[in-house]
């Protein structure tokens, strides 16, 4: 029905209040179809009021969102048919064994028994926890829990999975896995929205990244870009072939930067390079490789130095904290 | 200890639900002798109106304690070990002892503060004239507070086994009220005679309050058909009761050490995938085995309604074929103990006694199923599960309804072999029999709509349900206690009103049951109860409505 390439989600002036608390303020985004949106920000943000709102378990105050065209406000029965969703609590019952856990929501979804016994293997198989389907669901480690979590989202075959916190409280192996079966699943042509409150959590893996702090979106795109966008000052590494012209390098960059930067420019001989910090644009550097190679300098590598994602995210949730 | 007991005290008095106790209490005592007041302030010098003031008040105190106090020791530990709590309690300096003297004491402060606040109108009915200070109100009052500390000492060692609050609170009710009521029974049937059963029994009911209360308050032999006895026991009382309470606390200090903690997880062991020789020996054991693999959800049956039996302990179908049995075994024992003479009660008494029973089992087993149907789901994260799936509303509601209602109806249908040995020989009370049933049919109508619709507003299952425990018995005893004191100081019309609010009335009018068969109450008492019924379920479903709702 819709074109690949129209958003499947697409948020507009979303905004939510509590009284007199904004939790969500004039929020727009847009998501197309078979993407990871990775919906990041410190606890508090506003992630979650935003996905309730999505799931038709909130109203917003004003705006709007759809997703596959459908309103999550007017067609909130449509909504529930296209999207998986699983809350930041797991919403255990007792007593219940983990398959006729999903036996119950797939027969609340109105799965017939049949398609419902063999499509309650096959998501136990897509998020490899068939061995623990005899387990009691309030007995399972949080792990386990989590993929159970999925596994129910998958249920009824949505569209778009939206998770609230899918990583949160997982050790690293846990969490390998999780990213694991968060990239398969989008291999399976599903949407996903994952919310992190920890940045380099899950982001390596996600298309898009927004990142939202006190209700408002701070940073959206691609991981890259945003990194370029927040990043003020990136790091720069010039490798030469010898010790020798190291001390010529650092004084002809010094020579290209600001004042204020220059500070920054260090010459390590031992290990032949200059390293510096620089908020120059990528046009104004490739002058200075440019100089360096016209004084006859031998660069054999000029590289940025990634910076830790925590880094980034800091910075901007630091930018954007109030004075107060 | 000290901040342990602090902690645990400042804790009940926040939570809003037990100033309202402590207010509506104090309110409703100073109404009580307000309206017991001699008419024109002239003191009756032989003390006949103000015993009966005291009476009601002795009542509605004792009333009040055992609906009040297991609540607060109930989910105290559990609730802590689950919140991860005591864990830090029990990595700080303060001993086991000390940590159950701290919830012992905090929750008895609490309990003592409420009784504090009746002391006003203790005063004013001693005012009145013809009760005795020392022998009658100081008496009743060391009575209660003796039910008290046996109470939070109940409810403290239930709290240590117990998995989740809710199930603490309706074992340590059930224990409580076991403690108050059923300890009486052995006693009742064994009366007049002696040897070995006789004397336990005898020791059974000095654990109980009521015949102490009842003597306390100068009607010894009066109530009850003679269950109580004239001999006052309230030394004996006082004495069984504390030390009950002390083996009791005893058994549950040594029970506070790492073993709270370290409680393996359930493996899911699964029949199925054992040998052949278990699974035959499990198959005559159990009939249903709980613990065979599930077939799936059938469409014809409600997801909800099956969900809610798959959850619940009770629901599982073995538990329910064994109290279904159960039942059967008592109706049937009751009845045959009629026929064969051994005991000189009619066919109407054990008619009576059947209707007890069944409207026992309606009022314990009810609210325990359905004050939490929706708190649960609020709980533990359920609803958002819920209002996530296709499933409407209205499904939500019924299914939920529906499994308890099932659940009860097999439950009664066991004790129906009762009744069927009674019209074989009476044949003329077939009617009667009747009528009976269709009484205890709109009370189980009306105590689970009730229990669904007070449920739903919490969102807390303990909380839920200890509320709905309270309504129930006050709804259910209240009117009892009007008709035991029939004549003095109830008159005709207020009896029968008290009787009619309930359908048990007017089911024990019908059978016949000695005491009650000058009351016409039907059809009042049931268009009372089905009107009951059907505004409890339209809050029921519109409270469902309105959780269901988007924020
Ligand atoms: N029902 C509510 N009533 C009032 N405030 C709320 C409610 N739900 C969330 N908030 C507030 O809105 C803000 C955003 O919350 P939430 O979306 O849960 O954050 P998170 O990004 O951690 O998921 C928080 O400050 C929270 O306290
Ligand atoms: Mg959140």
């Amino acid at each position: 029905m819709n074109a690949p390439t129209d958003p499947v989600l697409d948020i507009r002036n979303l905004t939510k209040k509590f009284g007199e608390f904004t939790a969500l303020d004039n929020l727009s985004l847009a998501l197309r179809r078979g993407q990871i949106l990775g919906f990041i920000g410190p606890n508090g943000a506003g992630k979650t009021t935003t996905i309730k709102i999505l799931v038709g378990a909130m109203r917003p105050t004003s705006g709007t969102a759809t997703i596959a065209g459908a309103d999550c406000v007017r067609d909130a029965w449509r909504i529930k048919r296209l999207v998986g969703y699983m809350p930041d609590t797991f919403g255990a019952y007792d007593n219940m064994r983990v398959r006729e856990y999903l036996d119950f929501f797939g027969a609340a979804f109105g799965i017939p028994r049949g398609a419902r016994a063999k499509r309650i293997d096959e998501v136990l198989e897509t998020t490899g926890s068939g061995w623990m389907q005899d387990r009691y669901v309030e007995a399972l480690s949080h792990g386990m829990k989590q993929r159970i979590g999925v596994a129910r989202t998958l249920l009824h075959d949505p569209e778009m999975l939206i998770l609230d916190e899918p990583a949160n409280g997982l050790d690293p192996q846990a969490r390998i896995e999780m990213r694991d079966l968060l990239l398969k699943l989008a291999g399976m042509g599903k949407t996903l929205i994952v919310t992190s409150h920890i940045l380099p959590e899950l982001s390596r893996i996600c298309d898009v990244v927004a990142i939202i702090t006190q209700g408002k979106l701070r940073a959206f795109g691609t991981l890259d870009q945003i990194m370029r966008d927040l990043r003020q000052k990136r790091t720069f590494e010039i490798q030469l072939c010898g010790p020798a012209q190291v001390e010529g390098a650092a004084a002809a960059v010094r020579e290209a930067l600001h004042q204020d930067e220059r500070e920054g420019v260090k010459a390590h001989a031992t290990e032949s390079l200059v390293r510096f910090d620089t908020a120059r644009s990528d046009t104004e550097l490739a002058a200075i490789l440019a100089a360096l190679v016209g004084l006859k300098i031998d660069v054999s590598q000029f590289r940025e130095i990634p910076k830790d994602l925590e880094d980034a995210f800091l910075s901007v949730t630091r930018r954007e904290a109030p004075a107060a | 200890m000290i901040p342990v007991l602090r902690r645990e005290f400042l804790g009940i008095l926040r939570s809003p639900r037990a100033l309202a106790a402590l207010l509506a209490a104090a309110v409703a005592f100073s109404l009580l002798v307000l309206v017991r007041w001699p008419a024109g302030g002239i003191v009756d010098l032989s003390g006949a109106g103000s015993r009966g003031a005291f009476l009601v008040f002795a009542a509605a105190l004792l009333g009040g304690v055992l609906l009040l106090v297991p609540a607060f020791p109930a989910s105290s530990i559990v609730r802590e070990r689950n919140q991860g709590t005591l864990i830090l309690l029990f990595n700080s300096p303060i001993p086991p002892i000390g940590i159950y003297a701290g919830k012992f004491l905090g929750v008895l402060a609490f309990a003592g503060l409420v009784l504090c606040t009746t002391l006003p109108a203790a005063a004013a009915v001693y005012a009145m004239g013809g009760v005795d200070p020392w022998r009658q109100i100081a008496l009743l009052y060391a009575v209660l507070l003796v039910m008290a500390i046996l109470s939070i000492a109940i409810g403290l060692l239930v709290s240590t086994r117990a998995t989740s609050p809710d199930a603490a609170v309706r074992v340590t009710y059930g224990m409580v009220f076991a403690v108050a009521f059923l300890t009486l029974c052995p006693h009742a049937l064994t009366r007049g005679t002696t040897g070995l059963s006789a004397t336990i029994a005898d020791w059974l009911r000095r654990l109980s309050p009521l015949p102490v209360v009842m003597h306390l308050v100068g009607q010894g032999g009066a109530v009850g058909g003679g269950l109580l006895e004239k001999d006052s026991g309230v030394w004996q009382f006082l004495v069984c009761g504390l030390g009950l309470a002390a083996v009791l606390a005893v058994a549950t200090i040594l029970q506070l050490d790492h073993r709270l903690f370290d409680r393996s997880r359930d493996a899911g062991k699964i029949t199925d995938d054992r040998s052949l020789w278990v699974r035959i020996v499990r198959r005559l054991v159990f009939l249903v085995d709980p613990q065979r693999r599930k077939a799936g959800i059938p469409f014809y049956l409600n997801p909800i309604m099956v969900k809610e039996f798959r959850t619940r302990r009770f629901g599982r179908f073995h538990w329910l074929l064994r109290l279904a049995a159960g039942c059967a075994v008592v109706s049937l024992l009751m009845t045959l103990a009629a026929t064969n003479g051994t005991m000189d009660w009619g066919v109407e008494t054990i008619g009576g006694l059947l209707v007890i029973l069944q409207i026992a089992l309606v009022v314990l087993l009810t609210p325990s199923l359905a004050a939490g149907l929706i708190a649960s789901e609020r709980e533990r994260g359920g609803w958002s599960l819920l209002r996530s799936t296709t499933l409407p509303g209205w499904r939500i509601a019924t299914g939920k309804l529906t499994s308890v209602a099932w659940t009860m109806l097999l439950v009664l249908a066991a004790t129906l072999p009762g009744y069927l040995v009674m019209t074989t020989i009476k044949p003329t009370m077939w009617n009667q029999v009747m009528l009976a049933l269709v009484s205890v049919l709109l009370a189980v109508a009306m105590t689970l709509a009730l229990s669904a619709a007070i449920g739903a507003f919490h969102t807390r299952t303990a909380a839920a349900t200890v509320t709905v425990y309270v309504v129930l018995m006050i709804l259910y005893l209240g009117p009892l206690v009007v008709w035991a004191f029939r004549g003095d100081p109830f008159g005709e019309q207020v009896v029968r009103f008290a009787l009619s609010i309930t359908p048990l009335g007017a089911a024990l009018s019908v059978i016949g049951m000695p005491g009650f068969t000058q009351y016409e109450l039907i059809p009042i008492a049931w268009k009372i109860a089905g009107a009951i019924c059907v505004a409890s379920l339209i809050v029921y479903a519109l409270q469902v409505w309105r959780l269901l709702r988007p924020e």
